[in-house]
């Protein structure tokens, strides 16, 4: 590894460059040449590799910072590659060490039966999300049929000047807001029964935007995307005009590993 | 979005805001395993997109429900016109027709609903013409 004796000299001098880390992967698999790393320029990606398992990754400038949108897209997209070919443990964004031994001593070598255990368990599986977001107009006219509180509200405010109903207007947002927060429940609900019908893991996210219905993450075989979409479509016909849905994957499972002690966290 | 329903996401890259959603509180946490060859590199500051309910967020919404009536108070019935239109090609003597069928149409995305999304919609353009 002639690379990793330049990168010792360099680091006598002023330790300049991190190894950053994208994932693990079986130790078996290739990595091919034009793919672009985090950093700007792009890091060049390689694996770094121990026993049956390798961490995908790439020198990192440290005087910079990480994080543009370039370097996001560049990890998950890394990530998502190389999920849809073999099984991967993806990292979450902005791990850095300090070299690649520093990788092999301290990540892979002493978790290397554990890692390697976890990516026998995603052999052949694949991660998808798939994300329902509210048609608002449609939902809101729900609300305010369903709630009369709601409907009395703002016929009220209506006939006020808007300068005299901001507190009105507050109240009437936040019970806007609770019901869309029920219904979201229900449709999350709804929409991770359908999927968990077949036979997958399911993991239901948080809500990222107002107007969410749902966000399920899938664990699911490679070659059940079919059925999958079919489970996705059916839910987005009973649903049209009020939510619309979109299916995203295949991803690295980002939803379904687990950090020792993390779990309890959310 | 279209009648048909599902957009597929593909092989292709999702847009920033559904990666920020993913790799930034997802995946396994380096600092769980690595002691001294961890490198603190310094992140851009990013927010995550957690929904926390504001004022603004009431306001909002108040205002979404007040939009709402002058697309119901003019709503019926419209789908009708706004296929006559259609089938019409939108030749049409009557010439209150269209106006309001362009009005309902921007009824259909407030203005609101999405912007966050716009830049990341070209920056997801532009990676996808890279790959």
């Amino acid at each position: 590894m002639a690379g990793a004796t330049t990168h010792e000299a360099a680091e006598v001098q002023q330790r300049s460059t991190g190894t950053y880390i994208y994932g693990l992967v079986p130790a078996d698999v290739e990595v091919s040449e034009d793919v672009l790393g985090v950093g700007d320029p792009p890091g060049e990606v390689r694996l770094v590799r121990h026993g049956e398992i390798a961490a995908l990754v790439s020198e990192v400038p440290l005087d910079g910072r990480l994080g543009t949108p370039d370097d996001l897209v560049a990890h998950e997209r890394l990530l998502d590659a190389t999920a849809a070919e073999v099984p991967v443990l993806p990292l979450r964004f902005g791990a850095v060490m300090t070299t690649p031994d520093g990788v092999v001593e301290e990540l892979l070598a002493p978790h290397h039966d554990d890692f390697l255990a976890a990516l026998n368990e995603l052999e052949g599986r694949v991660e998808y999300v798939v994300k329902a977001r509210y048609v608002e107009r449609a939902v809101l006219g729900e609300i305010l049929a369903e709630n009369p509180e709601i409907a009395r509200l703002r016929e009220e405010i209506r006939t006020q000047p808007e300068e005299l109903t901001r507190q009105e207007r507050i109240d009437l947002g936040q019970l806007v807001e609770q019901a869309i927060a029920a219904k979201r429940q229900a449709d999350t609900e709804a929409l991770t029964e359908d999927l968990a019908a077949l036979g997958v893991l399911t993991v239901e996210r948080p809500p990222s935007h107002e107007h969410d219905a749902a966000q399920v993450a899938v664990l699911i075989e490679t070659d059940r995307e079919d059925e999958l979409e079919e489970v996705v479509d059916e839910f987005a016909a009973r649903s049209e005009g009020r939510i619309t849905m979109r299916l995203l994957g295949p991803h690295a499972p980002y939803d379904f590993v687990a950090t020792p002690g993390e779990e309890t966290e959310r | 979005m279209s009648e048909s329903g599902v957009a597929r996401g593909g092989a292709s890259p999702s847009g920033l805001a559904d990666v920020i959603d993913t790799i930034l509180d997802k995946g396994l946490v380096i600092d769980a395993y690595v002691g001294v060859s961890l490198v603190g590199i310094e992140l851009l500051t990013i927010n995550a997109r957690i929904v926390v309910a504001s004022v603004d967020t009431y306001l909002r919404f108040a205002e979404a429900v007040n939009r709402l009536d002058l697309s119901e108070s003019s709503g019926e019935g419209l789908p009708e016109l706004m296929k006559d239109i259609t089938s019409q090609g939108q030749v049409s003597g009557k010439g209150a027709e269209p106006a309001q069928g362009a009005l309902e149409a921007a009824g259909e995305q407030p203005y609101d609903f999405d912007s966050d999304q716009e830049p990341q919609e070209s920056a997801r353009r532009r990676r996808h013409e890279e790959g």
